[in-house]
């Protein structure tokens, strides 16, 4: 089976900071993958150069049997990969249930005049949004839907990064890039949000999700493809025990072993 | 922001009343203003409307009581809105002075409602909205003047130059953001009008003289107006021509405002990064904004060019993109309702604190600054979208 996501040789620079250093790694439709690493390791650098935020340096993207590689955002949205951002980054003047809408804008085709000269061709479009942001919201953990016309900037923590999730499945994604999805939950919050990925992956058994984690809890739930980053490059691969025994792993999170200087 | 009023959902004829009484009632206040001179006339008035303000701000089920209302029974406001701005002139009579205005404002309110959808929708600081009116005026006033274009003609080809210049303000706008932004739209403001000022063709400082009334059916626009026997100045003509832009000016935010399109301009302008990742084409969109502040800008620019028959490079200045900014700033950011309210109320406001002589711009800014006050977010805030027909 092709992978549905190949990095290849990626090097991104700012300046003379080497954020990623020749990282190659592949994801195979219905995967998933988890990305570890300490703080400014190099993980979310991934993910702004895999969706078009930043042009890397060098190296390939490729996604779907395409080349993306520095193609913009929108279009890489467009091709079915979607994200979501570690510090969570909703439109907070605006409702939950209008932030799942604007998810579905590559989904969407009404353009000016149309919403101007056939504005019943819009409404349907709108209505019909609603009507499936609405499922969404259901979906998930929590009480998103009961919530969803409050203004997104008032939610508790757990609840945006819920959001942040429903918006991101709302383009309907071949690839779910999802960022430290855990931050700010607690255990329980946690459980159930493993439970929403678990159950995600039972609907759409096509869907393939790279996760950014620190919460060792999240990534022993999905311990097939484990990789870490430390300093821009990849240091170890493999199955969560795999990687979780390798000494460079453990030297990255823990420092090094006095023994070893 | 929480919508915490549980008053009950009004009935049909409760919700009725109330939309007939409440136009009503602003439809005399707004008659009322217009027609008083005195100083403390005025005072007392805008007194009234602060005070009408802070309930408003005090007691937020008055505004979800009346949105309600007016969901309620749809054909019955907007019948009541048609009627009260068709007679309006009748009650004002022989008073041009009042018709002037009227014009001025409903002009000021389409301006207002093409800014609206950079600023108030995106966020796009464009002082730039003067110059696009401008450029409309002079497109159609050269077209008229030297062609002997019909007015009606004129209004798309206006529209259509002063869009192009959006686009062309728009592309090199999208290299930069925020007060950057707001600067290069400053520069091509001013050099608008500069060039108006010192080509030759555009008649330079001296501007253009001698537009051409439109005419409609054989009526001329510069002719008095007669609806079943009676006589309305000439300026009615206009007064109900700028109404039909405004409801143009309307129908086109309230149907951009309800599309994918409005919701792409509100996700650009809570979060750029964040639209970029839901697939919105964010330069695009933000060119999109500049094209259609221009085209709806463009029309009113004809609509005065040809009511007032001459036109110079000092009615399209940077102050006119200000003062645009302001009113939708009052009124309240990307709410249609509270747009048109700031632009009615700066721009009779001015006229009507004559009375205070040399400390007129003093106690104009005194009273917006008060407004503001009272209504940090705007006379008329944002309000959230609702779906089918949910309260």
């Amino acid at each position: 089976m092709s992978a549905l996501l190949k990095v290849e040789n990626l090097t991104m620079r700012f300046g003379g900071l080497v954020a990623l250093n020749d990282v190659s790694l592949s994801i195979d439709k219905g995967a998933v993958l988890a990305v570890i690493g300490p703080n400014g390791a190099g993980k979310s650098t991934l993910f702004n150069v895999v969706t078009g935020v930043y042009r890397p340096t060098s190296g390939r993207v490729t996604f779907d049997g395409a080349e993306i590689t520095g193609r913009p955002s929108y279009e890489v949205v467009d091709r079915g990969i979607a994200r979501t951002f570690q510090s969570s980054r909703l439109f907070s003047d605006l409702s939950v249930l209008d932030n799942v809408i604007i998810g579905m804008h590559t989904r969407t085709r009404t353009g000016v005049l149309t919403a101007l000269f056939r504005p019943s061709a819009s409404r349907r479009e709108m209505a019909a949004c609603v009507e499936k942001a609405e499922t969404l919201l259901k979906l998930g953990s929590g009480d998103l839907f009961e919530q969803r016309y409050r203004p997104a900037g008032t939610l508790a923590q757990a609840d945006r990064r819920r959001l942040e999730i429903a918006r991101a499945l709302a383009s309907q994604p071949k690839l779910l890039l999802l960022d430290e999805p855990s931050v700010g939950m607690d255990d329980t919050e946690t459980d159930a949000l493993v439970a929403d990925i678990v159950r995600l992956r039972a609907e759409n058994p096509e869907l393939s999700v790279v996760l950014i984690e620190h919460d060792m809890r999240v990534v022993e739930a999905f311990p097939h493809h484990v990789t870490c980053i430390d300093y821009g490059s990849k240091i170890a691969e493999g199955d969560f025990a795999a990687v979780r025994a390798d000494p460079r792993v453990q030297e990255a999170y823990l420092g090094k072993a006095v023994a070893h200087a | 922001m929480e919508r915490g009023a549980s008053l009950a959902a009004p009935g049909i004829a409760a919700a009725a009343s109330f939309a007939i009484a409440s136009q009503l009632i602003g439809a005399a206040f707004l008659y009322l203003i217009l027609r008083v001179d005195g100083g403390w006339q005025v005072l007392g008035l805008l007194a009234l409307l602060g005070l009408g303000f802070y309930l408003l701000e005090r007691l937020p089920w008055i505004a979800d009581y009346a949105l309600a209302s007016f969901a309620r029974v749809p054909l019955v406001a907007m019948v009541t809105a048609a009627v009260i701005v068709l007679a309006f002139p009748f009650f004002v009579g022989s008073n041009t002075y009042i018709l002037h205005l009227l014009i001025v404002a409903e002009l000021y309110a389409v301006l207002a409602l093409a800014l609206n959808f950079q600023l108030g929708s995106a966020n796009i600081p464009n002082f730039a909205t003067g110059a696009s009116y401008g450029i409309g005026a002079y497109v159609s006033a050269l077209l008229a003047i030297n062609f002997g274009v019909s007015f009606w003609l004129t209004l798309p080809v206006a529209a259509l130059a002063a869009t192009l210049f959006g686009f062309i303000i728009g592309i090199p706008s999208m290299r930069t953001r925020d007060t950057y932004l707001a600067l290069v739209t400053i520069a091509f403001g001013v050099v608008v009008q500069q060039l108006l000022n010192n080509f030759s063709w555009t008649g330079g400082p001296n501007g253009l003289v001698g537009i051409p009334a439109p005419s409609l059916f054989g009526h001329s626009f510069a002719d008095p107006l007669v609806i079943f026997g009676w006589k309305l100045p000439s300026q009615a003509n206009f007064y109900y021509l700028s109404a039909a832009l405004v409801v143009v000016a309307i129908v086109t935010a309230h149907r951009l405002h309800g599309s994918r399109i409005g919701l792409a301009w509100n996700a650009l302008r809570a979060d750029e990064i964040a639209a970029k990742a839901q697939g919105i084409n964010v330069a695009w969109f933000k060119v999109l904004a500049f094209a259609v502040d221009a085209f709806l800008a463009a029309f009113a620019g004809t609509i005065y060019a040809f009511y007032v028959s001459y036109i110079s490079p000092d009615n399209f200045t940077f102050l006119v993109s200000v003062t645009i900014m302001t009113m939708v700033i009052v009124g309240g950011m990307d709410n249609i309702f509270g747009v048109i309210v700031g632009a009615f109320l700066l721009t009779i406001l001015p006229e009507k604190l004559r009375a205070f002589a040399d400390y007129r711009l003093l106690f104009f800014g005194v009273v917006i600054i008060g407004f503001l006050m009272i209504r940090p977010q705007g006379l008329f805030p944002q309000r959230m979208r609702r779906y089918g027909g949910e309260p």
